[in-house]
């Protein structure tokens, strides 16, 4: 079921999500959440919180919600379309004066609706001396009616207010459990419990992550030691996690005066023989380009996230898109091949990041990994990721020692990987430059020159493909009417639709596509052969995926595109699924 | 202009029908229909059969929920109107909201008697008034062999009768006060008592019943008299009282229901009542009189929305099909056939 907490920016929405979250996935739950907020600071705007809970691994959010956590119900009646049939709503049924009919969120809720009223407030004042802590007392109301245990709550309570002082943590439980106590009471003969028993989750344990924490964290296992950057919305909590946990490990974090000067230290970095990285969003990417190119051309690695946003320019900040994959893949002057990689999950988010390091360093050239706001800002419980001692390893291809004085640095190989040189690597000196150069880095605009390695760079780019990630099919394989192609977290909702459809009886499939560039042709070829009719749906107006596969198949391919700024719903794909069935049959 | 807004607070047959015929009257006007209960409208007196499993719950529903919806009426389930300002028009929920009206229906209801000797033992008797009360009957019944059934009033023989359709053990103790308003007399008792025998239900004689008490989680032990009786569970029906206690101070005139004229109206502009929550005067007996059971109250909700939609309906019933014992006058509309 799906549970969403609702409230003003200041009410303690976000903050109340995240410990509903940590308390679940304590209980033994699966956990997929997402927040929604406003892109102003504080103090108005809608703040939404999304937790789909269960106790199967969660492939996308559901479109319905079972349970409103109301903090503010104004902003709340904006969430009943999406309820759910028979839902359960917790609201303040004591606000500080009376209100008319068009303000209460009892009045707008259909028939069937389990309303849950609780002085909120006024329980939170009485147990704590203040109204603030009323969003646990709507936890703890919440707990008590679905027979949550009341100790993960606890837990995560102390954890997260300990460090404020014992005084501030004291409050804090104190108006969950006033919570609790009163709708344990009051709710005696409504109680749900439809919760599965707690348990413990099976397998390896697992931990709460946003795709935002496993990017940090991968980035610290793979041994970053600089981080530059410059903060945007989605992808500043990435610096803010670096800031705190990379001086730890004696690594440095600078806030650059901008993005171009924030990928420019990147590249200088890995120059000198150092992981570094830099994350950003759609406008901060598009000040990088030019020198992302520099590295394309200059054969020097680098590791961009760019965490997309709704655009073009400042666009939808705290909306999410998949709009960024045309100028992630083509973005910047010239013919300016490189890595692109798109993780679906938050466990992609770590292994992703994780490996481009790696490919950076072993390809020489820039590797963007691209997840969306959806990815950034979700948080999943999944198995605690760890780096093997492989993983980690350097990636770079060092020059044979045969070539000590007679080093080439940008030799014509068949792979395109010219053996790489560290500056102070005695023996193996070179000149390096953005202008088209020789094997020997000496700048050359010659016609054949600017052919041969241009050709070089392609090759290289198209040979990193035996360690890029295939392509991932999910049926029962054979002829299919439909097969849906999905990149991102929109991948989680075309597998969820087409697990649908199947149990529904239709041949259909799924292929998960995270190589974006370059792209395994022939396995994708390969899928769309099986298939009557192709569907890529995707969070943006021009079907970039499909821009950049749709040659592949023998007939076009059918697109599913939209630019809500929210995730992709699985009904949406699961109607198209359907609505192309329909016309097959006809 | 305001746009008119009818409320109905109360979603029995009385409200219902009062909400259906508001927007058949008046298609502009907003119609929205209060009840505490979180359930739709349903057949109260289906209940015995829906208890012994004769009946499946969907079949106790008047109209699915989505027919209010595609109707045009805002039904609010589960909320409680706790106040009631008849001059500003204005009814306040329990979760202080303030709804304003232009005319207001009350279709309340009734809540079960019990009669105050026995409310020390109030926890241990069924009452079968919601759909709540039946989802414990099946519940308490799978457990236990026998029932006593104390009381007498229309519910009570349904029961009595679909508890022996299910194989249990019956038996009853007619209590001459049970059919409130209407106390029995003799003629009525020993011709209750005579089908209920013949039946198979024991009727046991009884001038006082002192106690029930738990002996186990299955078994209850009742002091009637100088015995003792040894049952599973106890059903208690009393008829019921009409749910107007949050209205003794609104200025309403009340008395055993809510006082209302031939035209069920309360006297207040645009309020009317109707159903068990109304005791409607009779201008040819000069009297006030009570309607029991589902047509009535059908009968009753329709007029009262007529007259609220600018009719002059009188609530029309012959002087001879009034029941009349003991000063108190009532219509009843089923009585059970046993």
């Amino acid at each position: 079921m799906t549970v969403e907490v609702c409230g003003m920016s200041g009410d303690g929405t976000i903050a109340a999500g995240g410990l509903l979250n940590e308390a679940l996935s304590r209980a033994g739950f699966s956990i997929l959440a997402f927040d929604s907020y406003p892109a102003e600071i504080r103090g108005f705007g809608r703040c939404v919180t999304r937790s789909r809970v269960g106790d199967e691994e969660m492939l996308a959010l559901s479109d319905r919600t079972h349970v409103l956590i109301s903090l503010d119900d104004e902003q709340s009646q904006s969430r009943i379309p999406f309820l759910a049939k028979n839902s359960a709503v917790f609201f303040d049924n004591n606000p500080p004066s009376y209100i008319p009919e068009e303000r209460s969120i009892a009045s707008h809720v259909e028939p069937g609706t389990d309303l849950f009223g609780i002085p909120l407030a006024d329980l939170a004042t009485r147990a704590a001396g203040s109204a603030r802590g009323k969003n646990l007392t709507a936890l703890g109301g919440f707990a008590a009616v679905f027979g949550v245990p009341l100790e993960p709550f606890q837990e995560v309570i102390k954890k997260k207010f300990m460090p404020k002082g014992e005084k501030v943590a004291e409050a804090n439980l104190k108006s969950f459990e006033a919570g609790y106590a009163y709708a344990l009471k009051t709710f005696s003969d409504r109680l749900k419990k439809i919760f599965v028993p707690a348990k413990k989750a099976k397998g390896p344990e697992k931990v709460l992550l946003s795709g935002n924490v496993a990017i940090s964290q991968a980035a610290l296992d793979a041994g970053l030691e600089l981080y530059f950057g410059y903060p945007i919305t989605p992808a500043t909590p990435i610096m803010e996690y670096l800031a705190k946990a990379l001086p730890e490990r004696g690594g440095r974090l600078v806030q650059m005066e901008d993005e171009i000067s924030s990928i420019g230290a990147v590249l200088g970095s890995f120059f000198a023989g150092k992981r570094a990285m830099t994350a950003t969003s759609g406008p901060g990417f598009a000040l990088m380009t030019e020198l992302i190119t520099h590295g394309i051309m200059a054969e020097i690695p680098a590791v961009i996230i760019n965490a997309q946003r709704g655009g073009p320019a400042t666009g939808l900040p705290t909306k999410t898109e998949q709009s960024d994959l045309h100028s992630a893949v083509f973005g910047g002057p010239g013919d300016s091949p490189r890595i692109v990689i798109a993780p679906t999950n938050v466990s992609e988010c770590y292994s992703y990041t994780l490996k481009s390091f790696q490919l950076a360093e072993k390809y020489q050239t820039p590797v963007v990994v691209l997840p969306d706001f959806f990815l950034n800002n979700r948080v999943e419980n999944v198995p605690l990721p760890s780096a093997s001692e492989g993983e980690k390893a350097d990636g770079n291809i060092y020059p044979d020692k045969a070539l000590k004085g007679k080093y080439t640095r940008f030799e014509i190989t068949e792979s395109g990987i010219s053996p790489r040189s560290i500056p102070g690597m005695e023996g193996y000196n070179f000149s390096t430059t953005g202008l088209e150069h020789t094997e020997r880095g000496i700048p050359n605009y010659s016609p054949e020159n600017h052919m041969m390695m241009t050709e070089k760079r392609h090759r290289k780019i198209r040979s990193a493909l035996t360690d890029l990630p295939a392509p991932v099919e999910f049926s029962s394989g054979g002829k299919l009417d439909v097969g849906v192609i999905a990149w991102g977290s929109t991948f989680g909702s075309a597998l969820e639709a087409v697990n649908r459809a199947q149990e529904k009886g239709f041949k259909v499939g799924a292929l998960k596509i995270t190589s974006l560039f370059p792209y395994h042709a022939d396995i994708i070829r390969g899928f769309m052969d099986r298939c009557e009719e192709v569907l890529i749906p995707e969070l943006n107006f021009e079907g970039q995926l499909a821009n950049l596969l749709g040659h592949l198949h023998r007939k076009d391919v059918l697109r599913l595109n939209r630019t809500t700024g929210i995730p992709f719903p699985v009904s949406a794909i699961l109607e198209k699924i359907e609505e192309i069935l329909g016309e097959t049959k006809r | 202009m305001t746009e008119e807004h009818f409320v109905i607070i109360g979603n029995g047959p009385a409200g219902n029908q009062a909400a259906v015929t508001l927007r058949e009257k008046v298609p502009e006007a907003r119609v929205t229909m209060i009840d505490k209960e979180s359930t739709g409208c349903y057949k109260p007196n289906l209940l015995p059969e829906y208890v012994v499993g004769k009946v499946s719950e969907d079949k106790l529903y008047i109209s699915p929920l989505d027919f209010y919806k595609a109707k045009g009426i805002k039904l609010r389930l589960g909320q409680k109107v706790i106040d009631v300002n008849f001059k500003g028009k204005e009814i306040t929920l329990d979760h202080k909201e303030v709804i304003r009206f232009s005319g207001l229906i009350l279709a309340l209801g009734g809540r079960p008697r019990i009669p105050e000797p026995l409310h020390p033992f109030e926890d241990l008797m069924f009452t079968l008034k919601t759909i709540a009360d039946a989802r414990r009957w099946i519940q308490e019944l799978g457990k236990v062999e026998s029932v006593l059934i104390i009381g007498g009033d229309l519910t009570s023989f349904a029961v009595a009768k679909a508890l022996l359709h299910l194989g249990k053990k019956v038996s009853f103790i007619l209590d001459e006060d049970a059919f409130w308003p209407v106390r029995y007399n003799k003629e009525i008792y020993e011709q209750a008592a005579h089908q209920l025998t013949q039946k198979g239900v024991k009727v046991l004689a009884c001038r006082k019943l002192k106690g029930v008490l738990r002996r186990s989680e299955h078994s209850l032990q009742v002091q009637v008299d100088d015995r003792k009786i040894e049952v599973g569970m106890v059903g208690a029906f009393f008829g019921l009282v009409p749910d107007v206690k949050f209205l003794t101070r609104s200025g309403l005139q009340i008395e055993r229901g809510v006082l209302v004229d031939e035209y069920l109206n309360t006297g207040f502009e645009g309020v009317y009542a109707a159903g068990d929550c109304a005791e409607i005067y009779h201008p040819e007996i000069r009297d006030y009189w009570v309607s029991i059971g589902y047509d009535n109250a059908v009968n009753l909700g329709r007029i009262a929305a007529l007259n609220m939609a600018g009719g002059k309906v009188q609530a029309d019933v012959e002087p001879e099909s009034i029941f009349f014992v003991k000063d108190i006058r009532a219509n009843i509309s089923w009585w059970m056939e046993f």
